[in-house]
């Protein structure tokens, strides 16, 4: 008999990943209050879906993606973006409209993409992305690479007719991919309580044959872990998994919201609901990670936010050659 | 080696000599094999009409069958081709394009150009259209003007079993995303067609037959019609060009307005319905790039602006004959103000 | 006379669903259960229901039913609608406080363990039915709930007093006191994360009220190899290591689905009364199945209580009931 305890189950968690789990969050948070001021003086175009609040989902399921796997996002998608590893200075200059933006600026906000990161890019059309994520997933099950496809969705796209086939085709082709319904409580201005029609999008996963689970999105703890079996299980064969993150979002449902179907909650939100703070009392707490160590990467992230800002609002916009380049391979 | 085979076997034939040539391809459709989980035969039907039986069993793992939901697996064959597979979707009807067309135009089209030239997408929907079969308003539409309207995707329209080969092996070549169009009241019709592998270039009209007097373009199984109202307008005296775009995106203008300026009237025929179809987009071309050279007004004929009809007496009203066409090549052969 | 009924919309939809094949439970056969319990109440006179509200459609469901049939003889529904609704536990500790304050007789509630748990805190000397809903159900009962009703109405309207008391284990860390009804488990996990524990590396102390061989749960591990019925004062306390270091080795079903090895170096009762300090200073404590309590170089200490809820035992109930035949009427026989 021994009287050492045993080590501590880290689930794969060293300092290194915690710290960047940590980066990830931070690099989201900071990037969406930025664009959330910059947009408010009238210099970017179009609209922007701003994901703050909601950073252990993306950081939580994305610290287990690698370059065999494939992502797909939503109109709220910088978040997803930032999570898989694409260029923060791309995407700043892509949501500006420049060329050197990820897109080189013919996508914007809605449409950043990186294909050789495995990002199919956020989508502008809600359940636009689950399809392609069956297919992301059948590709590697018959290239035989043990990747995933992981299709982030919302409360809003749980309703819609795609995501629901697309739940089907995975179960029935037994495909590895995760379906993480992110559950902000809000499809726009409607409620999800009242629009999900069964008590949680989870609930709907045994309809399709497959297992659902609901976590606490503002506890990257629990969406790692909740995220780290589906992906094993996928990668090892098991089939797909529904996934329903439970938490809020901070900003209104595009940047002009002024969000008044929401009474009083966003301020209760941001004071008491901020998955960043509760990590960063967590790890501080066990010992995992020191303060230090984590302002440094909030000051590493602040000029990372601010030279993206910078670098794009200084680069050129495509002009008219760019207009019709790039609509097909060759034609 | 050419010999006598049908279109239908010229799809299959397409179909088989690239999935072995190249195995990325995948095939996946609603009964593309048919027997899925049932206790008779694997392979049971092979598609609805046939078209792809016998690939199940030749290529093992590599013919899907799906549920019935459209956009989940044209969906899926999407995002596939992303990854490295050149899959190629069966859309059973052209007329089912509703319950899947956001996957295609929204996604699939617009991926290269919002993703700043980075995305390839290398994914066939290969899809039936077309009357005939009196099939009725819901499975017998010539739909291909909606893809053709749609920057990003490439729409090919074979009209005879050589044509459907060589088209399919391009289509299955070319790394952008094509809608393959077969008229499944074709699938029957026989051609000579040679037994290897052969590509046909997008973009490059066939003159079906070379002539003076006046230009009919036609499109898809409308060529054979009009072929037959050659012959019989050759009789009388009147020397048709027939130009087979193959292609109506890309479109081969040059071919087109080439033949115009020469004989200076233009007939097209579409089996499409009139409002933007095909007909009225090469009409415009004419119209504005050989408005010189026209010496009569451009005819079109085409179907009538309703649903497609479903008893005999008028489905054969409904689809453009040889008389038709005939009758609209004297009108623009006889005018003059 | 009132009887209250306390429903959890949330069990049954914790990652034990993905790791563990555990089942899910419809929410619409939980209001199912709730209106057999009234039909139970009414056919034996209690007058008055209590019954919780929620935002899972639990409540909602039985409203309609409420509404719908007005000739079903069931005692008359109040719902608690005095507290605000937060989906979490809290909202069932509310509402038995409530049907406490209220005058309540029998508090049945529906769950799993974690239900039961919060309950049983809050249930006072009423006494408590806990029926199954959830995963890992040890505690409360997989009965049939129009024969529960029943037994619930029979202790209610005081015709039958067959209430045992259950111990408890009330476990202190960092100023919070929790009670289990089943176990108690430390893990040097760091992190609450997704709740549920399912995995038996890093458990190094483990707690029971009572270990019985067939039972589902971490409790399996002490009852497969020392079993220590429900109806004894004793508990159960192990000293548990990594299986390939460890003095014994149980396999064992620590959540439906799941067979693991579990280590085990030491076994011994566990006395009421007995204070014991946890060797764990950094991880978590799992409280009935589900990690709870996060310590970062903090002392906890577990106690075994004789003073857990009085619990409902309704085979006992019925079987009283039908010696004393207070379920039927004898006519007087014709000659």
């Amino acid at each position: 008999m021994t009287d050492t305890l045993p080590r501590p189950v880290e689930g794969g968690l060293d300092e290194n990943r915690l710290r960047e789990a940590y980066r990830v969050m931070r690099t989201i948070r900071m990037f969406e209050e930025r664009v959330h001021d910059e947009f408010a003086t009238g210099e970017i175009p179009g609209f922007v879906h701003l994901y703050a609040g909601e950073e252990a989902s993306a950081a939580g399921v994305c610290a287990h993606l690698d370059q065999r796997d494939a992502i797909a996002s939503t109109h709220r998608g910088h978040g997803h973006c930032i999570a898989k590893g694409v260029d923060v200075k791309a995407m700043m200059a892509e949501i500006y409209g420049r060329t050197t933006g990820s897109c080189h600026g013919k996508g914007g906000s809605m449409h950043i993409a990186d294909l050789s990161k495995g990002m199919l890019g956020a989508n502008g059309i809600v359940g636009g992305g689950p399809p392609l994520i069956c297919g992301t997933a059948l590709a590697a099950k018959l290239q035989q690479t043990g990747g995933v496809g992981v299709a982030f969705f919302g409360d809003g796209a749980s309703n819609q007719g795609t995501t629901l086939e697309a739940l089907n085709l995975a179960a029935v082709w037994n495909l590895p991919a995760i379906f993480v319904a992110e559950n902000n409580g809000y499809a726009e201005a409607t409620s999800s309580t009242w629009s999900v029609a069964a008590d949680n999008i989870a609930d709907r996963a045994a309809g399709f044959g497959m297992p659902g689970v609901i976590v606490d999105g503002f506890d990257f703890f629990a969406v790692y872990e909740a995220a780290g079996e589906a992906i094993a299980r996928a990668r090892e064969g098991g089939g797909p998994t529904l996934i329903e993150v439970k938490f809020t979002r901070y900003f209104g449902h595009f940047e002009g919201d002024q969000q008044s179907y929401r009474a009083d909650e966003v301020a209760n939100a941001r004071a008491n609901l901020d998955c960043l703070s509760r990590f960063r009392a967590r790890v501080v707490e066990t010992g995992q990670l020191r303060q230090s160590t984590l302002d440094q990467v909030d000051a590493e992230v602040t000029t990372l936010v601010d030279d993206a800002v910078t670098e794009a609002k200084a680069a050129p916009k495509p002009t008219r050659a760019d207009l019709e380049t790039d609509v097909y391979v060759s034609y | 080696m050419a010999r006598t085979i049908s279109y239908r076997e010229a799809v299959n034939e397409a179909l088989a000599q690239e999935m072995d040539r190249d195995p990325s391809v995948i095939v996946m459709g609603e009964d593309n094999a048919g027997g899925a989980g049932s206790p008779g035969e694997e392979d049971a039907w092979g598609g609805v009409l046939g078209v792809t039986k016998g690939l199940y069993h030749r290529f093992p793992g590599r013919v899907l069958d799906t549920p019935i939901s459209e956009s989940a697996f044209v969906g899926a064959a999407i995002g596939a081709a992303t990854r490295g597979m050149r899959p190629v979707a069966e859309l059973m009807f052209i007329d089912f394009m509703g319950v899947c067309f956001d996957q295609i135009f929204n996604q699939a089209a617009k991926f290269r150009y919002m993703f700043g030239g980075k995305a390839v997408t290398p994914v066939v929907i290969r899809t039936m259209y077309g009357a005939g079969l009196r099939a009725a308003a819901q499975h017998s539409q010539a739909l291909y003007p909606l893809f053709t309207h749609i920057p990003g995707l490439k729409v090919v329209v074979p009209s005879s079993p050589y044509e459907a080969k060589g088209l399919l092996i391009q289509s299955i070549r070319d790394d952008d995303p094509v809608i393959f169009c077969e008229h499944k009241a074709m699938y029957d019709t026989t051609g000579e067609v040679p037994e290897d592998s052969y590509a046909i270039p997008f973009g490059e009209a066939n003159v079906v037959r070379d002539g003076g007097d006046v230009t009919v373009v036609a499109i898809g199984r409308m060529v054979s019609v009009a072929a037959q109202a050659a012959s019989e307008l050759a009789a009388s005296g009147i020397d048709v060009e027939l130009i087979d775009p193959r292609t109506t995106s890309p479109l081969d203008t040059d071919t087109i307005l080439e033949s115009v300026e020469n004989t200076g009237r233009l007939v097209v025929v579409d089996e499409a319905t009139p409002r933007c179809n095909v007909a009225t987009d090469i009409s415009a071309l004419a119209a504005k790039e050989a408005f010189g050279s026209l010496r009569a007004p451009i005819e079109m004929v085409t179907a009538p602006h309703t649903p497609v009809p479903f008893a005999d007496s008028l489905e054969d009203l409904y689809i453009p004959d040889a008389q038709r066409i005939v009758n609209a090549v004297k009108s623009v052969a006889g005018w003059s103000r | 006379m009132t009887v209250g009924v306390v429903a959890n919309p949330a069990s049954g939809r914790d990652i034990r669903r993905l790791v563990a094949r555990a089942s899910v439970f419809p929410t619409a056969e939980k209001a199912n259960m709730v209106q057999r319990l009234l039909t139970a109440f009414g056919t034996l006179g209690v007058e008055r229901a209590m019954v919780s509200t929620d935002l899972g459609g639990i409540s909602a469901n039985v409203l309609r039913a409420v509404d719908r049939s007005r000739d079903n003889q069931w005692p008359k529904v109040e719902f608690c609608t005095d507290d605000p609704l937060t989906g979490t536990v809290a909202d069932t500790a509310n509402a038995v406080r409530r049907m406490v304050t209220a005058g309540a007789r029998v508090i049945v509630c529906l769950g799993g363990d974690g239900t039961a748990r919060v309950a049983a805190a809050a249930c006072g000397d009423v006494p408590l039915l806990a029926l199954s809903t959830g995963t890992n159900n040890t505690f409360p009962q997989l009965r049939e709930a129009t024969v529960a009703g029943l037994a619930a109405a029979l202790v209610a309207t005081g015709q039958v007093d067959a209430t045992t008391r259950a111990t408890a284990l009330e476990v202190t860390a960092r100023g919070r006191t929790e009670l289990a009804l089943v176990d108690v488990c430390a893990s040097t996990s760091r992190h609450v994360g997704a709740r549920a524990l399912w995995d038996p590396a890093g458990l190094t102390e483990l707690f029971c009220t009572f270990a019985e061989p067939d039972a589902i749960g971490l409790s399996s591990v002490a009852g497969l190899l020392a079993p220590s019925p429900r109806t004894t004062p004793d508990g159960v306390a192990v000293r548990l290591a990594p299986p390939e270091r460890a003095r014994m080795v149980v396999n064992a079903p620590i959540a439906p689905g799941l067979v693991r090895p579990v280590g085990v170096d030491e076994i011994r009762p566990l006395h009421p009364g007995e204070r014991v300090v946890l060797r764990l200073r950094d991880g978590v404590i799992a409280v009935d199945g589900e990690r709870e309590l996060e310590l970062a170089g903090h002392e906890a200490t577990v106690t075994l209580r004789a003073d857990g809820p009085r619990c409902v035992d309704v085979a006992a109930v019925l079987a009283e009931a039908a010696r004393r035949e207070l379920l039927s009427t004898r006519k007087e026989s014709q000659r």
